[in-house]
């Protein structure tokens, strides 16, 4: 479909977005293009006139002239037309069965482009991959066997604010570049300017810069010919491995991906020997989203374009400020470096260790499940966990703890709500999958009697239902222990910095929150049932602290929310998140506090469907109670010391019993 | 069938934000949109389904849902003719143009999302064995208002393909083997209760406005919404009558506003006036520059200027900002951003 598009040569700024698509347009070798970024940064028009400049001028490419060079996938897409099924029109009148293609087969020898790519579904994630690394496109399903090439270039936008990608699919894309808004004003006024004049009047606008426009394609339809006779001298090669050894890369694919963007950059600028300046131009757009370690790369002649590491992704709000996008690349990278060791630097030795060994085993991991192919696909929740940052939890603020969580739990959906993904042949709930339905009964159209009239004759076996999956959120209970005990030497301050870093991710997976408070005399729901995770952020900074331990009261209101939302949702799972010493002295009836609190205990841990986590805040001296342990027992529940509670460790637990 | 009567938007008291906001996306529907954030039963809705009459007409190709323009791409109006399984006459001229008020089209909370995308029609399919499509809501709602009441408690998938839709113009169907897009540009206005959740960022971002209201404190006002109200249930078609003239003069009020838009000029110092306090508050991206000045224009318009001046920046910015402000990670959206901006325009000045 053909619409007006704000022409490429048009966006202001954007230098290395705009680099990063050329280089990929000139050589599709290069691997795809992640563009990271807040909103409103242009990321979704630049690529859109990046179709349009490639399918105005360099259409030539096999596979007919119109065709757009563009395929958007878009996030709600069903898995037959992702891979391609039947056509039950065409099969229905044929008798057998014809293959209709998928957007795979439509985006060969073009661009595939996932706007919001972090927010796509996971088994259509893994088609895409499956697809993009093989170069070809298996379709086993419907009762057909077909395969066909694929090879596309691979474009995603994403707003980290929204989630991260899995590690995985982000190595799959060549380079990666992070967008910023301008900062200087002279610039905005020319962005507003120009905006206005778009829509004020689309067509004329266009033709302004088709000559600019035409010049960048004819440069890119230069490069392409002069592509394959780039040589690459042998002591450059040796260059780019050095870079990625210093830059501790994983795998090989950064090495290969910057020789290729290398000679890309060298035919774009009209030349046939690759230089090292060519190498410095594009080695940061393919080591960004590589990069394990917090060392900056060895700028040899630094050049223009130094994007960021990966720990900067995660840099907080006022050093964005400060950054800018093309200029000055030594302030830059300063910056860079000092959060870097503001945050980290105190375990960063032994983190980095570990780190490297985790996250190569889950590679690994994530390979072998990937091979196993299609028929296990919508049944596997990935598991994010272990490639954390260690970070503090004094600064729980901090985006650290937002990499790598972009996955919220997903469950299969009973209800006939959700998005519908795939269909199968198991009756269970009459949501019928028509388009399915078709596809099973067309074959059989002109063996079968028609006896009502319609066109299409159904037989009970060619019913399909429809699988939907929805994004469940998990329902977190904090129940905290806000006695005097808890006033004690900062353990609140503590406790409130861990409390809060779950917010954060719970605002990520759209969790719902309740929060209890225990202190003097009674609990107190301070929080209802909410989606409000900034109400909940307000009322732990004003949460006052004080008094006696009525243990049991905190316990029971939390269990009693818990078994609430079980009334109305059966299949949640809800999870009970204590933050207490243990210390109670304050019973509800007549017994002994302590006595009766165990009592408690072992009744709630007799619900199955609740999950508890006791976060013991007691602090280590020569005379230790242990009484949160005893609860833990008690509730089989998981336990945890405040002192080694890493807001990742305990994010780590949530996340896996919530998943 | 007897006549529904809505309230009229120029009987609605107060709330004068919120009826200017929703006043200015209908002279610019460049805005894109605007997000009312407040408590319940502070005539939201009403405001916003009243706007319906007092929007302009447009010229609409007959003979298929899509509200398409007659102006819009021959292809893309063909085949949309194709997919909705009708024939198009081979000239052009012989196309049907209807004229049509612009429209509000509802999506409510719980839609699902076929209802919302189009998706395959299911009685075409089994009569004629042939692939069909039924529009859905994004199609109706194609150069017109598509509201959500309640936005934030939409359902995450739904609001990923409004995001889609709203970032590209376009509605993009690849699902239950059906292959198609067509043009989808609506002004998206939504209400919401802040105390149910925030929205996600991304989503935020695409509304151009965000006003926040709250009940009415004036004793002598409430009453008047009070007596209004019973006025208009007791007998609606009187009271719309009574309020026939007041609307009229709002219609060519932004009729003229319409006309006049494209002569408005911003001189360049107001624009990078406009810059600097984007950079000075910290706002993510460039849509808070882009809709700050159309607003202003837009103002500037609706008061019969041809001049942007200094206040209609400041009033903008009011509309454009509050929502945009970099926040830290779970910070309440900082609605006041007037002493915000009168201590940067202090600053500036001197």
């Amino acid at each position: 479909m053909h619409t007006l598009l704000y022409p490429f040569a048009a966006v202001i700024g954007q230098e290395h977005l705009k680099h990063a698509l050329l280089l990929n347009a000139v050589n599709p070798r290069v691997g795809g293009v992640v563009v990271r970024g807040e909103k409103g940064t242009a990321k979704s028009t630049t690529v859109r006139a990046l179709g349009e400049l490639l399918q105005e001028k360099i259409s030539g490419a096999p596979g007919g002239e119109n065709r757009s060079l563009v395929v958007t996938l878009p996030l709600n897409a069903t898995e037959d037309m992702v891979a391609g099924g039947i056509d039950f029109q065409c099969t229905m009148r044929e008798g057998c069965r014809v293959f209709q293609p998928g957007l795979l087969a439509k985006a060969d020898k073009g661009i595939l482009y996932v706007d919001e790519v972090n927010l796509l579904d996971d088994h259509i994630v893994d088609i895409v991959l499956d697809a993009a690394s093989s170069g070809e496109n298996r379709v086993e399903r419907e009762g057909i066997s077909f395969s066909h090439p694929a090879s596309f270039l691979l474009v995603g936008t994403m707003n980290p604010e929204e989630g991260e990608l899995r590690p995985q699919l982000l190595d799959r894309f060549g380079l990666c570049v992070e967008v910023t808004a301008e900062n200087d004003a002279a610039e905005r006024v020319e962005l507003m300017l120009r905006r206005e004049q778009f829509d004020e009047n689309r067509k004329g606008f266009i033709a302004f810069y088709r000559k600019e426009n035409d010049r960048i394609a004819g440069k890119v339809r230069a490069a392409r010919e002069l592509l394959s006779a780039v040589r690459m001298p042998e002591h450059l090669r040796r260059f780019i491995s050095e870079l990625c050894r210093e830059n501790n890369v994983a795998g090989h694919r950064a090495d290969l991906v910057i020789e290729q963007a290398a000679r890309a950059n060298a035919a774009y600028k009209g030349r046939i020997v690759v230089e090292v300046d060519d190498i410095t131009d594009v080695a940061s757009l393919a080591l960004a989203h590589r990069r394990r370690d917090a060392q900056p790369p060895p700028p040899p002649e630094e050049p223009e374009s130094q994007p960021e590491s990966e720990s900067q992704k995660n840099r907080n709000p006022e050093e964005r400020d400060e950054q800018s996008s093309s200029s000055e690349p030594e302030q830059f990278q300063e910056t860079g470096e000092e959060s870097r060791s503001d945050e980290r630097s105190p375990e960063n030795e032994s983190e980095k260790n570990e780190g490297k060994r985790e996250r190569q085993s889950d590679s690994r991991e994530d390979e072998t499940e990937e091979s196993h192919g299609d028929a296990s696909i919508s049944e596997q929740v990935f598991d994010i966990g272990s490639s954390f940052k260690v970070r503090s939890i004094s600064s729980p603020k901090d985006r650290v703890v937002r990499r790598g969580s972009g996955k919220r739990s997903r469950s299969r959906v009973s209800q006939k709500q959700g998005r519908y993904t795939k269909s199968t042949m198991r009756r269970g709930n009459n949501d019928i999958a028509l388009d399915a339905t078709l596809r099973a009964a067309a074959p059989f159209q002109r063996e079968r009697e028609n006896h009502n009239g319609m066109a299409v004759v159904l037989h009970e076996q060619d019913i399909r239902e429809k699988i939907r999956e929805k994004r469940l959120g998990n329902l977190l209970i904090f129940v905290v222990d806000a006695s005097g005990s808890m006033g004690a030497r900062g353990r609140m301050a503590a406790s409130k910095g861990a409390i809060m870093s779950l917010l954060i991710d719970a605002y990520q997976k759209r969790d719902k929150l309740a929060m209890v408070s225990f202190r003097k005399n009674e609990a107190v729901v301070n929080l209802p049932v909410t989606s409000s995770v900034e109400l909940a952020a307000k009322l732990l900074r004003e949460m006052p602290v004080g008094g006696r331990t009525p243990f049991s009261a905190g316990l029971v209101k939390g269990y009693e929310i818990a078994h609430n939302h079980l009334m109305k949702e059966p299949e949640a799972r809800p999870m009970v998140i204590l933050v207490t010493d243990g210390k109670a002295n304050k019973a509800l009836g007549e017994r002994k506090p302590l006595e009766e609190a165990y009592e408690l205990s072992k009744k709630i841990a007799a619900e199955e469907r609740i999950r508890f986590l006791v976060v013991d805040t007691e602090e280590p001296g020569l005379v230790n109670f242990g009484l949160a342990r005893k609860f833990a027992v008690m509730l089989q529940a998981e336990y945890f010391k405040i002192d080694d509670l890493q807001a990742d460790t305990l994010l780590n637990i949530v996340k896996d019993a919530t998943s | 069938m007897k006549k529904q009567y809505t309230y009229p938007f120029t009987a609605i008291v107060g709330q004068e934000q919120m009826k200017l906001a929703l006043v200015l996306n209908s002279i610019n529907p460049t805005l894109s949109g605007v997000l009312i954030r407040g408590e319940k039963g502070t005539a939201k809705s009403t405001a916003v389904r009243a706007l319906a009459d007092i929007l302009p007409e447009i010229d609409v190709v007959g003979g298929i849902p899509f509200n398409l323009s007659p102006d819009e791409d021959s292809d893309i109006i063909k085949e949309c003719f194709e997919v909705s399984g009708e024939v198009l006459s081979e000239e052009r001229e012989r196309l049907s143009v209807e004229k049509r008020k612009v429209r509000v089209v509802e999506l409510p909370v719980g839609a699902t999302e076929d209802r919302v995308v189009g998706t395959l029609d299911l009685e075409h399919a089994l009569k004629a064995g042939e692939k069909r499509i039924e529009p859905g809501l994004l199609a109706s709602a194609h150069r017109g208002i598509l509201y959500v009441d309640e936005v934030n408690l939409l359902d995450d998938h739904v609001v990923d393909v409004l995001l889609d839709s709203a970032a590209m113009g376009v509605n993009t169907i690849e699902r239950e083997g059906v292959s198609f897009a067509h043009p989808s540009r609506f002004t998206l206005v939504g209400t919401m209760n802040p105390e149910e959740g925030e929205l996600r960022p991304q989503l935020l971002d695409r509304f151009g406005l965000c006003v926040q209201i709250d009940g009415i404190r004036d004793a002598e006002e409430r009453v008047m919404v009070m007596e209004r109200r019973f006025l208009f249930e007791e007998n609606p078609e009187a009271f719309c009558r009574r309020w026939a003239d007041e609307s009229e003069k709002l219609v060519e009020k932004i009729d003229m506003a319409r006309r006049l838009y494209p002569s408005v000029s911003v001189s360049r110092e107001n624009l990078l006036a406009i810059a600097n306090y984007c950079l000075e508050v910290g706002v993510d991206g460039h849509r808070g520059d882009i809709i700050i000045m159309k607003t202003a224009k837009t103002l500037a318009a609706y008061d019969g200027r041809t001049e942007v001046g200094r206040d209609d920046i400041d009033k903008a910015a009011m509309f454009a900002l509050p929502h945009r402000i970099r926040r830290q990670p779970l910070q309440d959206i900082v609605m006041d951003v007037g002493s915000m901006l009168k201590n940067k325009t202090s600053n500036l000045e001197s």
